[in-house]
């Protein structure tokens, strides 16, 4: 099999670009090495790989909360490269990191009322009063210290803190990590219904089995490049995808 | 034993909690203790003085009421708060934030934080000299209420308007945006940046925030004994201790650490003599850190 790109056509225009970004912690040493990505309104996009090959850095330089030395990052066609995290949230890029994705001192509410603060006045109730339809768990007890929650349920409370800004791009660093099989379904169940409202996703995943479930297209990085992209269905049925391309295929399967 | 204390101890109680706030929440947003908000109370104290003295050439200085002074004062009290807010957003403007952006390790800006407090201490002294000042040199006759205490106008004006502003403090932080925004902070900056929060606008709210009570705290100790160059850097200490004691990060708690080492250094006085005031406060501070340092209402730290 070719590890050059193969052409993947997406359904809509891409509603987030990524052109030859070049990030990492320091310019010396950069970790991602020039990517190219489009992700298009309604589609899932699962970012797969071997650990260190720069999965998360690539998701969190698009997010901006880690440097970019070179490249473009556009949302809606607009270039967001020089926007600072917290602005790029106004744009409508909602990022959901790994760990310590909550406030843990503050009740669910106060986490959910903290993130619309930057929507205008009148689109807050509503927009809260939709994630508490989404995850009724969450609205049966918003006053409870977000500290006390379970490891799944935080991870539904991190997302709908993300979603309450209405973005037009979700991003999820590994949520499966450390939630049980059950729960992994849940997430990604949830993610269906996201992907439904027209809301892009990039999913940065372990769990490949779980994400190409969910994915429209796989795009496997490694060491800080992209070496493959494919239509989910055909990464699925891949036999030999495992071994050329994913150091932790095997991993995954084992411990979901 | 007389219960003196108690109303001697409350008032200065109030006086340091007012200012421990300060220094909790600039501990617990930039992550390191600023020696330097000792002299935001002195400070304060001198600007309300400037201020009053303008302030009495247009409305005058005669006593308003049973108090010791009059709306001069009153009327700088905003102003100096605001002045002194404004003087710790330029502080962290200037030193503070430069480090910060330039990764800095905690030990470079709390010594840093030392060197902008002699700084401070030695220009309020080179402007209005080290003689000690007065808000006013009128005499106040102490209330004595039916179970023997002593009170003066002064001292339950403080007291009130602390609760005052202790309980405005409170509802900012647990009740509005602005108060989730620095809670959310002091938690995970980053996350913050991620929920759209832009972390410099709230750095700036919370020095202001601290710089404004720490002249409250300045100004009750002007009123209540003199100003002096050196006034809040003596405070500094029962200020450390009682933001430790409530628990670092924790505002309800830098007011309860506040009255207790205010009453404990009151009973002191009055018990073992008043040499030992000073002792009292470093005597809670180390037994804290020992026996409970997370502190009263802190949460321990993973």
């Amino acid at each position: 099999m070719s590890v050059t790109q193969r052409p993947v056509t997406a359904a809509a225009p891409p509603i987030l670009e990524v052109r030859g970004l070049v990030s990492g912690y320091e310019e010396s040493l950069p970790i991602v090495r020039g990517i190219d990505l489009d992700v298009s309104p309604g589609e899932i996009v699962a970012v797969l790989g071997p650990n260190g090959a720069g999965k998360s850095t690539f998701v969190k330089a698009v997010a901006g909360v880690v440097p970019t030395f070179g490249g473009r990052v556009s949302l809606r066609g607009r270039d967001v490269t020089a926007r600072p995290a917290h602005l790029r949230v106004t744009d409508g890029l909602a990022f959901v990191p790994q760990t310590e994705n909550i406030f843990a001192s503050l009740t669910i509410l106060e986490n959910l009322r903290l993130c619309a603060g930057i929507l205008p006045a009148a689109l807050r109730q509503p927009r809260i009063d939709a994630a508490f339809a989404m995850f009724p768990d969450l609205g049966s007890r918003p006053n409870l210290v977000a500290g006390a929650l379970s490891g799944g349920q935080r991870q539904m409370l991190a997302t709908a803190r993300a979603l309450i800004v209405d973005p037009a791009v979700l991003i999820l660093d590994e949520p499966s990590a450390g939630l049980s099989p059950k729960l992994v379904h849940d997430v990604f169940e949830t993610l269906e219904r996201v992907r439904e409202t027209g809301v892009a996703i990039l999913l940065v995943e372990q769990n490949v089995r779980a994400a190409l479930s969910v994915a429209d297209r796989g795009v496997v990085l490694a060491e800080g490049r992209l070496r493959h992209a494919a239509p989910a269905v055909e990464m699925r049925a891949d036999p030999n995808l495992g071994a050329l391309f994913l150091g932790s295929y095997d991993h995954a399967e084992a411990t979901p | 034993m007389n219960p003196q204390f108690v109303v001697d101890g409350l008032v200065a109680g109030a006086m340091i909690g007012l200012g421990a706030i300060g220094v909790t929440l600039t501990y617990s947003i930039l992550r390191f203790a600023n020696f330097a908000h000792g002299e935001f109370i002195t400070a304060g104290a001198y600007a309300a003085l400037a201020l009053s003295g303008l302030l009495g050439l247009v409305v005058g200085s005669a006593p308003v009421g049973d108090f010791s002074f009059g709306w001069n004062v009153l009327l700088a009290v905003p102003l100096a708060i605001l002045v002194t807010g404004g003087l710790a957003i330029l502080l962290d403007a200037i030193l503070f934030g430069v480090l910060r952006a330039k990764a800095s390790a905690v030990i470079i800006l709390v010594i840093a934080s030392f060197g902008a407090s002699m700084a401070l201490r030695s220009l309020l002294e080179f402007v209005f000299t080290s003689q000690p000042a007065y808000f006013t040199n009128e005499l106040q006759i102490a209330i004595r209420s039916s179970w023997g205490l002593r009170a003066t106008p002064d001292q339950m004006l403080m007291l009130g308007a602390t609760l005052v502003l202790i309980l405005a403090v409170h509802l900012l932080m647990t009740k509005t945006q602005v108060g989730r925004r620095m809670r959310a902070v002091s938690e995970n900056p980053a996350l913050a940046r991620l929920s759209g929060i832009d972390v410099r606008s709230v750095v700036r709210t919370a020095w202001f925030l601290g710089g404004g009570l720490a002249a409250a705290a300045g100004i009750m100790a002007g009123l209540l004994v003199q100003i002096r160059p050196y006034m809040g850097f003596d405070l500094l200490l029962p200020l450390f201790a009682a933001a430790i004691l409530g628990g670092i990060g924790s505002v309800p708690g830098a007011v309860l650490g506040g009255i207790v080492v205010g009453l404990c250094e009151a009973l002191a006085v009055q018990t073992v003599g008043a040499e030992w005031r000073a002792a009292v406060a470093f005597l809670i501070l180390t037994l804290v850190l020992l026996l409970r340092p997370q502190g009263l209402l802190g949460r321990a730290r993973s």
